[in-house]
């Protein structure tokens, strides 16, 4: 079944089979949320462009039609939808994002500045939120007491309900305002991304808790778990050999989502703190009516949970092996139909020979 | 085996004395155990047999103190080499399970670590019980692979268990569960998910391991033929008590208690009569159902397949598309008022068959007859005009009735979709069709979560006989059930054939329940059929090994021999 | 009977109960008046006289609280009922139909996912305009994408079913089979999530509010109610904690009765 020479070769093509498709689809996504975003603010009632405006140049707003095409021109949103559409699909496929509205900046350059502030308190919020989960998951496993396990399970649903504004302002009021120890705004101190970090890594932690905690305590009722205990294992090796990379492999795929949270969630929280970043610009974005600006964040989110997406995606190739790509030896046996397991049945078969010739002659 | 001598007992390893288990669910409390004593000798083999909610699988959970959630051990001793598990500690279990009790589980397919590697999997009792390193626990791994008969054990050991065969999976399992030489093992139901020559084999194999380790083992099963064939002592649970112990043979030859008696009468490998109907033929019992039902002036076969082929593509991704035969040049006739059985293990093709067979699966190429007519192209209002002729049922009672509809709406459902009848002649029919199939026409308006796996089989017989067909397509109708219940329906299905003259074919995986209905029998391996003739030639006289093999693998017979 | 067993339902249904009245008729609940206030009495704690204290106009907070379930509970409402109408007709479309028009259907579905609710819901709210129906519109477009992949799984899941294929091989028709079989065992998941994307709904709609898109002052609602004390915080916090306390009641009511509708089959 093996032969070395080929095997290089055919390693390289099933990796291309692989990725292939899932870069393919990155794309697709990219495309299609620009076309989306574009379809949704061209196609729902109102004029966008005149309210932008109107807010920006007050009472004083023209309403000379040369002059509003001049300034329609100016911000790229000039001509038909189909020209527009087309025009600045390429802007997006070139990393030309156009200029704001309201400040008058290219909006890369604009989502460029602000993006290392946001980041700097997702990552942060998420690694809090999912070591949270992770050990209140596993102080619910290794415990003996029913009603310190229900206890614990009961906490962390209380973190989706509730809202990151009212987290904010507590944490303000009581660490800021009360015993001062972290700044209640800003971005320049290095302790300021403290405060935001916990506040959304309280949803983000219960989010991910409610997947993972299911995954974990389906694996304890599950039969490879019972072996592992047949075997004689403590909860603590249970846990950390058995149960944590299945469990993590169920809820991985929700970090796609996790990443949709948290860009909605850095609105809110950027708002609370006053810190720049970009949810405060898409904030600021829709306030001033700035098109350009909310189409040019839609993208750079479509691209970051497309990324995670990818990435997850290949993780979850590498860690399991039963989707890992079969690397030359065609054993794979998919479970879908009672029709496809000749495969291993013909093993069964095989070694069938030994057991029989040697046991019935013995009876 | 059971004819050798049975080791001199030299002293009780375990004794299990008047065990309580309850099950604590949403409030209410369930006693799945009352009052269970038994032993088992050190070196004996001791079988536990029941069927399922017997609590048979409940006492092998909590020899090592893991019962499943709500669980809870309400009274009696577990005492093993002296010391009592029901009252031990945590720390103190630990030591013994794994390294003095092995455990061989159910489900092969789902309780090995699906990410790690096998033998990694077995180092794991050994590192932990013998302290042994890293790398000698791997070395003794790969020959623990070796000992359970998995070919080519050093690369098995590299592999996850997806890409093991169920038998080898179990294999495995056995071999984890005497990785460091236990003085116990408790295997629950350890084969009931392979195929019976696979079976066998794992079987032979742990039972090779017990003696040559001399090692006691605990076998519960379902099945009462497999405890003949391999326990020195056979203990028959029903309904959480203890109805009949005893040395094997004797409770077999000898049942004393009723409910055993109906086991060894109903059990498919110890008993191999056809079965006959309890009904006078002929006699169409006055039954409105079948008047209208075209009767055939034809006396050929009622159906005929001639070369079916179907393949399937087989997708793994990364890898080339392949494409699997699942069933290749396949040839057969059902005659008249007969059953036809096909045989099979899994992959062999004998599902598909059937359901191209019933135009549920269409054909690459072949042709399908019925009464005649070729059916094979049949579409839309024609073929569905077909589904009066030819009805399925289906393998599993609990899938293939709609949860939500009533037992009534279910079993008229066809005779609405033919707009036969008003709603009381439905109501009527619904009623005769209930008592068609011994069910009480009070079961009428519940629902199908609240009837057992034997009544739902009942009612999707039911359900087929709606609208009198002439031919029954049953694709593994017993498999999902209970033996004695098994039983029940296998002679419900002789009788409605004798009462109906409807013709049958009959899909199995059971040789023993083939035997006790076909009139012709079907051998397929791998898509291919591999023998066929009448029932007596095929089991008295098989031309093919695999047939062979096949036949002597029915658990039940080394004891009887 | 059995809802005293437990006390979390009990609680939950009172807070809801109250949380309908408060949409319904909040005359019966509310102590003063939502809008006006008394300039001397302004930003006092909460008393007998004021049960939530005083905002910086003098206005009664619990009153304005009470006042404010109408447009924060409405708003939800309206989203969840356009995520789930929109949602499951997608769903149901793709998965009944099934081939290159699922796959169209699914594709587009995939990208309203990936494009986080809250955004959606801005880009909507940009356009239409401030105020609580965009807000809701917004918030139930983001909502739809989910419902309909649900929807979607969900018809594939019971189209599998074996009942399925036995009602096909017992002669049903295939319309007949969607109705009386697939439709009613596909919807069961979808409603029971749609419980639960009302407690997701409130807390997005308040927080859409509370950045300034939603009704637009002196109109209360609870977003806003809490934005409002947020200039306060250092020296009076609940002003800004006992409207988010209620938003957080009220979620954690909807929730628990929506986990027991999805429990109870």
């Amino acid at each position: 079944m093996e032969s070395a020479g080929a095997s290089l070769a055919n390693r390289a093509r099933s990796a291309l089979i692989f990725v292939a498709p899932k870069v393919l689809q990155f794309v697709f996504v990219i495309w299609a949320t620009y076309t989306l975003t574009f379809l949704l603010i061209h196609f729902l009632p109102g004029d966008p462009v005149l309210a932008a405006l109107s807010l920006k140049g007050g009472d004083a707003t023209t309403t000379d039609p040369a002059a509003l095409e001049k300034l329609r021109a100016q911000y790229g949103l000039d001509g038909s939808l189909f020209e527009q559409y087309f025009r600045h699909l390429g802007g997006v496929l070139s990393g030309d994002l156009g200029v704001s509205i309201s400040t008058g900046q290219q909006v890369s350059t604009m989502i460029a500045r602000v993006i290392p502030h946001s980041a700097s308190i997702a990552v942060l919020a998420l690694v809090m939120g999912i070591a949270l989960a992770v050990l209140v998951t596993y102080l619910a496993f290794i415990t003996r007491s029913t009603w310190v396990r229900q206890t614990l399970l009961q906490i962390p649903p209380l973190g989706v309900a509730i809202p990151a504004f009212l987290t904010g302002l507590v944490l303000i009021g009581v660490f800021s305002f009360g015993l001062g120890w972290f700044p209640s705004s800003g971005t320049r101190s290095p302790l300021s991304v403290w405060l935001p970090s916990i506040t959304l890594a309280l949803p983000v932690g219960a989010i991910f808790f409610q997947v993972f905690s299911a995954a974990v305590f389906e694996a304890a009722g599950g039969a490879y778990v019972f072996t592992a205990v047949a075997k004689g294992l403590s909860p603590r090796a249970i846990f950390t050999r058995h149960v944590l990379r299945n469990s993590m492999l169920a809820s991985i795929t929700i970090l796609g989502l996790q990443i949709g949270y948290l860009a909605g969630g850095t609105a809110v929280v950027e708002t609370v703190f006053s810190r720049d970043g970009i949810g405060r610009m898409t904030v600021n974005a829709v306030l001033a009516r700035d098109v350009n600006v909310i189409t040019g964040v839609v993208i750079v989110v479509a691209v970051v949970y497309s990324l995670v997406n990818l990435v997850v995606d290949v993780l979850y190739g590498l860690i399991d092996p039963r989707t890992r790509p079969s690397l030359g030896r065609a054993k794979g046996s998919s479970p879908k139909s009672p029709t496809t397991t000749s495969t291993p049945a013909a093993a069964d078969s095989l070694v069938a020979s030994d057991d029989a010739s040697a046991e019935r002659t013995s009876a | 085996m059971s004819q050798t001598p049975s080791p001199e007992p030299s002293g009780t390893l375990l004794s299990v004395t008047d065990l309580h288990i309850d099950y604590v669910t949403g409030g209410e409390t369930f006693h799945a155990v009352r009052g269970v004593s038994f032993s088992v000798p050190r070196g004996g083999i001791v079988a536990i047999v029941g069927e399922s909610g017997s609590g048979k699988s409940t006492i092998s959970a909590s020899l090592i103190r893991r019962l499943s959630t709500g669980g809870r051990i309400t009274g009696g001793r577990i005492e093993f080499d002296g010391t009592d598990l029901a009252s031990a500690g945590e720390r103190f279990l630990r030591s013994v399970r794994g390294a003095r009790i092995g455990f061989v589980p159910q489900d092969p397919s789902n309780s090995l670590n699906p990410l790690m590697k096998i033998g990694e999997q077995i180092a794991e009792p050994l590192r932990l019980h013998q302290k042994l390193s890293t790398t000698a626990a791997a070395a003794r791994a790969v020959e623990i692979l070796a000992e359970v008969g998995i070919p080519d054990p050093g690369a098995r050991a590299q592999q996850y268990p997806h890409q093991l065969s169920g038998g080898q999976r179990q294999r495995v399992l056995i071999g984890m569960a005497w990785a460091c030489n236990p003085e116990l093992v408790i295997a629950d139901e350890p084969t009931s998910a392979l195929d019976v020559t696979v079976q066998a084999q794992v079987l032979d194999r742990m039972e090779r391991l017990a003696k040559e380790r001399n090692t006691a083992v605990l076998l519960v099963t379902h099945d009462l033929a497999v405890a003949a064939d391999r326990a020195d002592r056979i203990v028959v649970m029903q309904a959480g008590r203890i109805v009949e112990q005893g040395i094997a043979r004797e409770v077999l030859a000898n049942p004393t208690h009723e409910y055993t008696q109906r086991l060894v009468a109903a059990a498919p490998g110890l008993n191999s009569q056809r079965l006959g109907p309890r009904v006078t033929t002929g006699k169409v019992s006055g039954s409105s159902l079948f008047a209208e039902r075209p009767t055939s002036p034809q006396q050929g076969p009622i159906l005929e397949a001639k070369d079916l082929v179907k393949t399937f593509a087989l997708r793994t991704p990364g890898a080339p598309a392949t494409t699997l035969t699942a069933v290749g040049n396949v040839s057969f006739s059902v005659p008249r008022g007969k059953t036809v059985s096909i045989v099979g293990e899994s992959g062999s093709g004998k599902t598909t068959t059937a359901r191209i067979a019933a135009r549920i699966a269409e054909a690459d190429s072949g042709t399908v007859h019925f009464d005649g007519e070729d059916i094979t192209t049949l579409k839309g209002e024609k073929l569905r005009q077909l589904r009066r002729r030819i009805q399925v049922v289906y393998q599993n009672p609990f899938g293939s009735l709609d949860p939500r509809m009533s037992i009534e709406k279910i079993i008229t459902e066809p005779l609405r979709a033919f707009k036969i009848g008003n709603r009381a002649g439905q109501a009527a029919a619904a009623r005769e069709l209930l008592d068609c199939v011994q069910l009480s026409p009070g079961l009428a308006n519940r629902r199908p979560g609240q009837l057992s796996g034997g009544q739902r089989q009942r009612v999707a017989i039911a359900r087929a006989l709606a609208l009198g067909p002439e031919m029954i397509v049953l694709d593994e109708p017993v498999s999902a059930l209970d033996v004695s219940v098994q039983e029940q329906i296998l002679q419900l299905l002789v009788d409605l054939q004798a009462q109906f003259n409807l013709s049958y074919l009959f899909i199995s995986h059971d040789l023993g329940v083939i035997r006790q209905v076909s009139d012709e029998i079907v051998v397929m391996r791998f898509g291919k059929v591999i023998e066929a003739g009448t029932a007596a030639e095929v089991l008295n006289n098989p031309q093919q090994d695999y047939t062979r093999e096949l036949l002597a693998s029915i658990p039940g017979q080394l004891a009887v021999r | 009977m059995s809802a005293l067993k437990k006390p979390g339902l009990l609680l939950a249904s009172l807070i809801l109960l109250l949380a309908l009245l408060a949409v319904a008729a909040p005359g019966l609940l509310a102590t003063q008046n939502p809008l006006e206030g008394v300039a001397t009495q302004k930003l006092l704690g909460p008393s007998a006289q004021h049960w939530f204290g005083t905002d910086h106009l003098g206005r009664d907070l619990y009153s304005r609280v009470i006042y404010g379930a109408r447009l924060s509970v409405a708003a939800a409402a309206l989203a969840v009922v356009i995520g789930v109408l929109v949602g499951a007709a997608v769903g149901l479309l793709a998965g009944a139909i099934g081939g290159v028009v699922d796959f169209v259907i699914m594709r587009v579905v995939d990208v309203l996912i990936a494009v986080p609710g809250i955004l959606l819901a801005l880009i909507v709210v940009a356009t239409l305009g401030f105020g609580p129906w965009s807000v809701a519109i917004g918030v139930g477009l983001g909502a739809a994408g989910a419902f309909a992949r649900v929807m979607r799984s969900q018809v594939l899941r019971v189209r599998n079913e074996e009942y399925v294929e036995a009602a096909g091989a017992l002669g049903v028709r295939r319309g007949t089979v969607l109705v009386t079989h697939v439709l009613p065992n596909a919807a069961r998941p979808v409603i029971s999530m749609a419980a639960l994307e009302l407690g997701t709904a409130i807390l997005s709609v308040s927080a859409l509010s509370f950045l300034g898109f939603g009704p637009q002052p002196p109109a209360p609602e609870w977003g806003s109610l809490v934005a409002a004390g947020r200039e306060f915080v250092a020296t009076s916090m609940w002003l800004s904690v006992l409207p988010g306390a209620v938003i957080v009641a009220v979620v954690l009511s909807v929730n628990r009765i929506a986990h027991q509708l999805g429990a109870s089959k």
